[in-house]
């Protein structure tokens, strides 16, 4: 197996509490701290393996989004990738710019760099779509197995076998190569990139290309109509006695 | 100063960005530590401290690590169920 691609997203960090913008319109994004999705550090950690153990010979990691991108795009080299791609638009990632395009603007990145595998993180933690992953599968016409726990790559590179988390437990399938695959959350611990190799990100190539240039409708096909915080959880009542407390957990609370 | 404890120093600052407790803590801690190492002068003894700096910066990397992955378990991220 030669060229491996990974998405990558830039999100608000996983630990920030988001407040909603005062038109309600969306998340409040200005001042906010943006990261890697978890899920794609986690992609870009099994990619990084794959070459470690001779199963690829180069990764490559794409994101699509601001300026701003080619700081998570450099966090991925800092990984190890060899070579970034960074897809250009100003569209709003979390709100305008909806899973089939972003499915449509990586089958035109696949198109160009030919990889043997797509790797993404299964859903991101600001949309949830968990959809574009099977979305690219289909467009590309490939194989594809989400929420992956375990991936193994067979020593000709022809076929792949991914143990697969499902609700009953996990599923093991084997799948012809090219194929795009999702991690989930147990498919490893994403390392900490070190200090040196922070440095040797910044020489590492970076290609920007416009998202308008390839051709895709950029379009919402769905629209956010409103956003609120969850509600403000009520006041804890005191009971007098034990027999209060049962005689509440009976009839108020029904779970006895 | 001598270049390998500049850079743990460079290192521990970077590592603190992302630590649970804040960069503020990890760098009035960190500089705590180096200050009371200032006088050393044995090679071995300045190789000891900065190995022992280091292992701090493993054991705060695995903290975080360990945040993130139980802090996305808890909300319901691990396994195909949406939250």
């Amino acid at each position: 197996m030669r060229k491996v691609l990974v998405g990558v997203k830039r999100v608000v960090d996983y630990a920030v509490r988001v407040r909603v913008s005062a038109d309600k319109s969306g998340v409040e994004l200005a001042n906010t701290k943006m990261s890697m999705n978890p899920f794609c550090e986690i992609a870009v950690e099994e990619a990084i393996r794959l070459k470690e153990k001779g199963a690829a010979e180069e990764v490559v990691a794409v994101s699509i989004g601001p300026k701003q991108a080619q700081e998570t795009l450099r966090s991925a080299l800092a990984m190890g990738c060899d070579r970034a791609i960074h897809v250009q638009t100003d569209i709003r990632s979390d709100q305008g710019l909806n899973p089939l395009a972003i499915a449509q603007l990586l089958e035109k990145v696949v198109e160009k760099e030919s990889p043997d595998l797509v790797i993404v993180g299964k859903q991101s933690i600001d949309g949830d779509h968990a959809t574009t992953a099977p979305m690219l599968a289909e467009l590309l016409g490939w194989s594809q197995a989400t929420f992956a726990a375990r991936l193994d790559v067979a020593a000709d590179g022809a076929s792949a076998e991914v143990e697969r988390e499902t609700d009953a437990g996990t599923e093991v399938v084997k799948l012809p190569l090219p194929a795009v695959i999702s991690a989930d959350l147990r498919l490893n611990t994403p390392r900490y990139p070190k200090l040196p190799n922070i440095m040797k990100a910044k020489k590492k190539p970076l290609e920007a290309l416009e998202a308008a240039d390839l051709g895709v409708d950029l379009a919402p096909t769905l629209v956010v109509t409103g956003v609120a915080p969850p509600p403000d959880r009520a006041a804890g009542v005191t009971v007098e006695s034990v027999d209060d407390l049962v005689d509440k957990l009976k009839n108020e609370a029904a779970v006895i | 100063m001598i270049p390998v404890v500049r850079d743990l120093y460079k290192r521990l600052l970077l590592v603190g960005r992302a630590y649970p407790a804040g960069l503020d803590h990890v760098r009035e801690r960190a500089k705590r530590e180096f200050l009371e190492r200032r006088d050393l002068t044995s090679e071995a003894d300045i190789r000891k401290a900065v190995g022992y700096g280091r292992y701090m910066l493993r054991e705060m990397e695995g903290v975080i690590q360990l945040k993130k992955y139980r802090t996305l378990k808890a909300r319901g991220y691990d396994g195909p169920a949406r939250p």
